[in-house]
């Protein structure tokens, strides 16, 4: 039956504390260390591009190599539409995401869990708006509003990233209060507020933090998936990041006008760097929830 | 039937989180609620709730439009154009220029049943937005089927059968497909299928002259239920609500009992959970379907608001906005009449 | 039993949807299906102000009088014509045998003076929003004589003016209002026309089906159906050419020309564009008012390189303001070929000097110039261009700040508030090769055509000349000496005339085609039967 952690005997909660890797599924570790790895080379990647350490200058052209192969002229992945090199790109094409993403997360993480917990904790009138506020977010095809925006003022990545910010946040306010009204059902928050615990204390480290970490873990590598497939989708629509910056998005855009007379390699590339990057995230999180969580076999 | 017997401590009971949702905790309302039938309460909140969604929809579309730099009436004057002469278009379109006249008068006719016509054609914006909101359905509809088929197996097989090697390549598999970029996985798609099967996937009113028409639609269809990113967050949803009806008491009652889980689960595992998933879905491949229509020449709203926002085409964009949220909304009412039909027991509360 | 009702469900699903979706027309095989690259606004000769619609109108009107294809104006609608000798006034005698395309349901009308009247009325009322008005502003008045005779009275003598009444008649019939005619008018959907086609049917999709014209006064067209499919991607239309979905591309994405070049079932023609691309400067930035340093910049970008990369040498370097193949282009005067080092020697001259970091400055001010660029889906080329300009640019010590903007955004800040240094932009002429509009110093203002600031006093004098003149071979002198002069000034740097390529299926015969009006001939084109 489902105990708080908080509530099990404290010899138990030192005890899981200590072992708490033994329990870990092999699936989950497995998951956890391609997550991790992902995430790194993102990481490293955002410091090469930061520092400029390159094998070529991402910006430098060469009009006589223009998409040549894999290996040609030592570019390892060929070059692109304007015969620059295609991996010094795409390392640097992290950095289009890698603020901004994390900006579109945090956004959709602070604001969804202030919303989520205003409904849930006070409930009423303020249920009542932050419902039609979440209904009125739903109502727009996520797409079609970035694209409106981008079109009416200018296509900018921090613009992009601050809607699909925005309208996740419903999302993680939808889960948050579900979990509250869960946790009063159980008359978990009675029982603290009469144990005179202060609000803020029971909002954040109990509510949040001990009940909510997995829901919030679990959004935010789902609203990283999310960004750079925004920014994807815009950029085939020509309001992604603009050249001559490259992020994967205008990367796959550009290779794809090559894509029909067979020349795969220049979009199916930063493609997959796509792909193999969503996926680190999907998992990371997954394998952190079952964790935090206990998997349940 | 007694409603009392089943409401357990460890979930909600459809009677309470319907209570929840629908907001109703009032006395007066739950004594209402034994005279009127709860479809009837139902429609009538959806209704209201969808009118104001609209309205806020729209404002918040126009407060859009307006705040952007440039304006829509320059598209008319292509090269010669000057302050005086916008006015003078705006003034023979009707537009009044302050933002609350602007509003005001879209409102006004909007409540008389006019939509406009579109800046860029002249045409008439509700039929317009109407025929491409049918093919969008179209296509959208066919793509959720094509996700659900994708994920449904997945989920159901992940969920029963939770320790099998299969498991974590089935996981993987529907994030890898839900991660994939969408127009990319498009374009693939035609290469295969002109380079593979010799086929040209494209056919509306090209007149292709061969019987296999129906593939002309299967490709698009089949591309956006498999790329349009929800695939991992319909199976990851599937498989929560799958357990967590498979650990009700009920259910462990029958298996004991030696029945057919299956007949049990059906509705609270496999029906509401669809319902529901498919209408908070809508806004995601409604989105999908612009990429979708865009390479494959796929009349419908997509195609429509890519255009009307490049031009600023300000009754079409308006038009497709509330398209779009009256799908969204249709979605969800829909959702909620499939919760109380599954629940007679709520028309007894 | 659950799985074949879920099966039964899947296929009763698809083919619920393809039925409703398949209206497709079955095209026979005297029909001619051209991709284009976007879809019409309107179908009516007046309102439309996209090069989609301009084709259309092509097919379904005529004017007075039209152009041949050796640039030779040639009786249409107008069997012959005569002025007096000021040129002030202009007769045309129409033809009697021509007859409207019916109304559905209906018996054709004929076509008569009143027609005309119409047409000059209708386009020039206040309240019709049309980009023709400002091109026809030289005309005062029209006046029927009688039934086949209409009088055109000009404000002043103009130039060729001859070559202006090529604008297309519409019925007075037509428009649902009679007195001017806007977007919300029936017609301009629904257009009739005296042309060689008619229009048949408009889908959904925007797809404009257009059938020959059986009491066409030319006579009845060879090719049965025109069927104008628009695409909404520049690779998957030119994938349904090679897969023969269509048969014609009007205009062929440059990068798409070797692999069609390699098929033999397609021919590629080749048209030349009245259009030329550039470097337009904004004079008003201190640092671009020096003549060196625009001149500095046109030399140093290897516009040959440039050519050949991006475009398969498809077109000619230019080093003036009008399209080479237009008779007032100065072939004496060369394009500079790139010179790094002398483009440097110019910047120092202008009294820059190289900075800490290979920059170029003068006075402790960079070089740092803001290039705007409209956003374009399809937008290779663009995006080519403008980033070898930085490229270029950045070896001489210049930094170039590309900015990609939305379309009206763009228009602003270019034509309306002048912030930008350089645009990347084209001009397409008609006829007359009048950059009056372009250079000289009255059209420096908000939403004028001299977006740069451009001002001098010698060029000014020229255009000035050249409108006071109206002996062709002395406009033709002046300006060659104004090519001269504005190579010279370089207020743009003038980069090179595309060659276009139309790409279509060898079964189509006969194939001339208008420079920017394309459809022109399209009445004598014909498909060779078999396959």
């Amino acid at each position: 039956m489902y105990t708080e952690f908080s509530q099990l005997p404290i010899e138990k909660r030192q005890d899981i504390e200590k072992h708490w890797w033994k329990k870990i599924h092999r699936m989950d570790l497995l998951y956890l260390c391609y997550g991790i790895t992902i995430v790194s080379l993102v990481v490293i990647s955002y410091f090469l591009g930061a520092f400029n350490l390159l094998p070529f200058d991402p910006e430098e052209m060469d009009l006589d190599n223009m998409m040549v192969g894999i290996g040609a002229e030592g570019h390892i992945l060929g070059t692109d539409f304007m015969g620059r090199d295609l991996l010094s790109r795409m390392i640097l094409g992290i950095q289009a995401y890698f603020l901004p993403g994390l900006l579109a997360i945090v956004i959709a993480l602070s604001f969804g869990s202030f919303l989520g917990v205003l409904s849930g904790f006070y409930g009423g009138r303020i249920d009542t708006g932050v419902t039609y506020f979440n209904n009125l977010v739903d109502s727009f095809p996520r797409l079609v509003l970035i694209l409106l925006v981008v079109a009416a003022f200018k296509p900018d990545i921090y613009y992009i990233m601050i809607i699909v910010g925005l309208t996740n946040a419903p999302v993680v306010a939808a889960l948050i209060k579900n979990k509250i009204q869960f946790l009063k059902q159980k008359n978990f928050i009675e029982s603290s507020i009469a144990m005179g615990l202060p609000t803020h204390l029971i909002i954040f480290k109990h509510i949040l933090w001990y009940n909510c970490r997995s829901i919030l873990i679990i959004q935010a590598t789902l609203g990283m998936g999310e960004a750079i497939l925004m920014e994807t989708s815009l950029s085939y629509l020509g309001f992604g990041v603009q050249e001559p910056t490259p992020s994967w998005g205008n990367m796959v855009q550009a290779g794809s006008n090559y894509l029909m007379q067979g020349n795969f390699w220049p979009s199916t590339a930063p493609a997959l760097a796509i792909m193999f990057t969503i996926l680190g995230f999907y998992l990371l999180g997954d394998a952190l929830n079952h964790i935090l969580e206990g998997r349940k076999s | 039937m007694n409603t009392h017997q089943q409401t357990g401590d460890t979930w909600l009971s459809p009677v309470q989180s319907l209570a929840h949702k629908l907001n109703l905790d009032s006395p007066w309302v739950k004594h209402k609620l034994d005279f009127v039938m709860p479809m009837g309460v139902t429609i009538i909140r959806e209704l209201l709730l969808a009118l104001a969604l609209l309205f806020g929809v729209s404002l918040v579309v126009f407060t859009i439009l307006y705040a952007a730099p440039g304006d829509s009436f320059s598209l008319l004057l292509s090269g010669e154009r000057s302050a005086s002469a916008t006015e003078e278009v705006a003034q023979s379109l009707g537009f009044s220029n302050s933002w609350f006249g602007q509003y005001s008068t879209w409102l006004i006719n909007i409540l008389h049943g006019d939509l406009g016509t579109s800046i860029r054609t002249g045409q008439s914006v509700f039929e317009n937005v109407v025929s491409a909101t049918i093919n969008t359905l179209n296509l959208t509809l066919a793509a959720m089927l094509v996700t659900l088929i994708i994920a449904y197996p997945i989920a159901i097989y992940t969920s029963v059968r939770s320790a099998t090697p299969l498991n974590g390549p089935l996981t993987i598999f529907a994030y890898v497909i839900s991660a994939l970029p969408l127009f990319w996985l498009a374009y693939i798609g035609i290469f295969v299928s002109t380079n593979v099967f010799d086929y040209f996937p494209l056919g509306i009113g090209l007149g292709v002259e061969d019987d296999m028409e129906i593939m002309q639609f299967l490709l698009p269809v089949l591309i956006l239920g498999i790329g349009s990113g929800t695939v991992s967050e319909v199976v990851r949803f599937l498989k929560l609500e799958i357990s967590r009806v498979l650990e009700e008491e009920y259910i462990r009652t029958a298996k004991a009992k030696g029945a057919s889980i299956w007949r049990h689960g059906f509705k609270e595992g496999l029906l509401l959970p669809t319902s529901q998933i498919i209408s908070s879905k809508i806004p995601f491949f409604l989105g999908g379907a612009i990429i979708v229509e865009q390479v494959f020449n796929w009349p419908g709203m997509g195609r429509m608001a890519w255009q009307a926002a490049q031009d600023r085409d300000f009754p079409v964009i308006m038009g497709i906005a509330l398209a779009a949220a009256i799908l969204v909304r249709l979605g969800s009412l829909v959702h909620r009449m499939i919760y109380i039909i599954v629940n007679p027991r709520a028309s007894h509360e | 039993m659950k799985r074949i009702d879920i099966a039964k469900f899947l296929v009763i699903t698809f083919i619920v949807i393809s039925s409703s979706m398949a209206s497709a027309a079955k095209r026979d095989s005297g029909s001619l299906a051209y991709g284009e690259y976007g879809r019409p606004a309107t179908l009516d000769p007046i309102t439309s102000n996209d090069m989609i619609s301009l084709r259309i109108t092509e097919l379904l009107f005529n004017g007075l009088v039209g152009i041949n294809e050796k640039q030779e104006i040639v009786p249409e609608l107008a069997a012959s014509w005569s002025s007096d000798e000021e040129g002030k006034y202009y007769t045309f005698k129409l033809r009697q045998d021509v007859k409207w395309h019916p109304k559905e349901g209906k018996e054709a009308e004929v076509f008569d003076a009143d027609d005309v009247v119409a047409t000059y009325k209708i386009m020039m009322h206040a309240k019709t929003i049309t980009p023709l008005k400002v091109r026809y502003e030289f005309i005062e008045s029209v006046k029927k004589i009688d039934n086949y005779t209409v009088e055109f009275t000009l404000k002043r003598p103009v130039l060729n003016a001859l070559a202006k009444f090529t604008f297309k008649i519409i019925p007075k019939h037509g428009p649902a209002n009679p007195v001017y005619l806007n977007r919300e008018d029936p017609f301009v959907q629904y257009p009739i026309g005296t042309g060689p086609f008619r229009l048949k049917e408009v889908t959904a999709d925007r797809e404009v089906i257009m059938e020959a014209n059986p009491d066409y006064f030319k006579g009845k067209p060879k090719v049965k159906e025109f069927i104008a499919k628009p695409f909404a991607d520049q690779n998957i239309m030119n994938q349904a050419l090679t897969f023969n979905a269509i048969d014609m591309i009007v205009l062929v994405n440059p990068r798409h020309i070797p692999e069609l070049q390699g098929d033999k079932r397609f021919i590629l023609q080749p048209y030349n564009a009245l259009s030329y691309s550039f470097f337009g400067y904004n004079v008003r930035n201190p640092l671009l008012a020096d003549k060196r340093v625009r001149r500095a910049l046109t030399l140093a970008i290897n516009r040959e390189e440039m050519l050949s990369s991006f475009f398969n040498g498809q077109g000619t370097v230019i080093s003036g303001p009008f399209a080479p193949g237009s008779w007032a282009y100065n072939l004496d005067v060369k394009p500079e070929p790139y010179d790094k080092s002398r483009a440097v020697e110019l910047l120092k001259e202008a009294g820059f000097v190289e900075g800490a970091n290979g920059m170029m400055e003068k006075d402790g001010q960079a070089l740092n110039l803001s290039l705007k660029v409209p956003i374009a889906k399809e937008s290779e080329a663009i995006k080519r261009v403008v980033l070898a300009f930085k490229g270029y640019l950045k070896k001489v010590g210049v930094q170039v700040e590309v900015q990609f903007m939305e379309w009206q955004a763009w228009k602003e800040a270019v034509f309306e508030q002048h912030q930008f240094d350089v645009v990347f932009a084209s001009w397409v002429f008609d006829d007359s090769a009048d950059i009056s509009s372009l250079f000289h110093s009255a059209e420096v203002g908000a939403w004028k055509n001299n977006f740069g600031g451009y001002e001098n006093e010698k060029v000014d004098s020229l255009i000035v000349e050249s409108k006071l003149t109206l002996d062709h071979e002395k406009r033709r002198t002046i300006y060659r000496k104004l090519h001269a002069v504005l190579a010279d000034e370089a207020p743009y740097t003038f980069l090179w005339t595309l060659t276009n390529y139309s790409a279509y299926h060898n079964k189509l015969r006969k194939v001339a085609i208008h420079p920017y009006k394309f459809f022109s001939f399209a009445d004598s084109w014909f498909i060779s039967g078999g396959k």
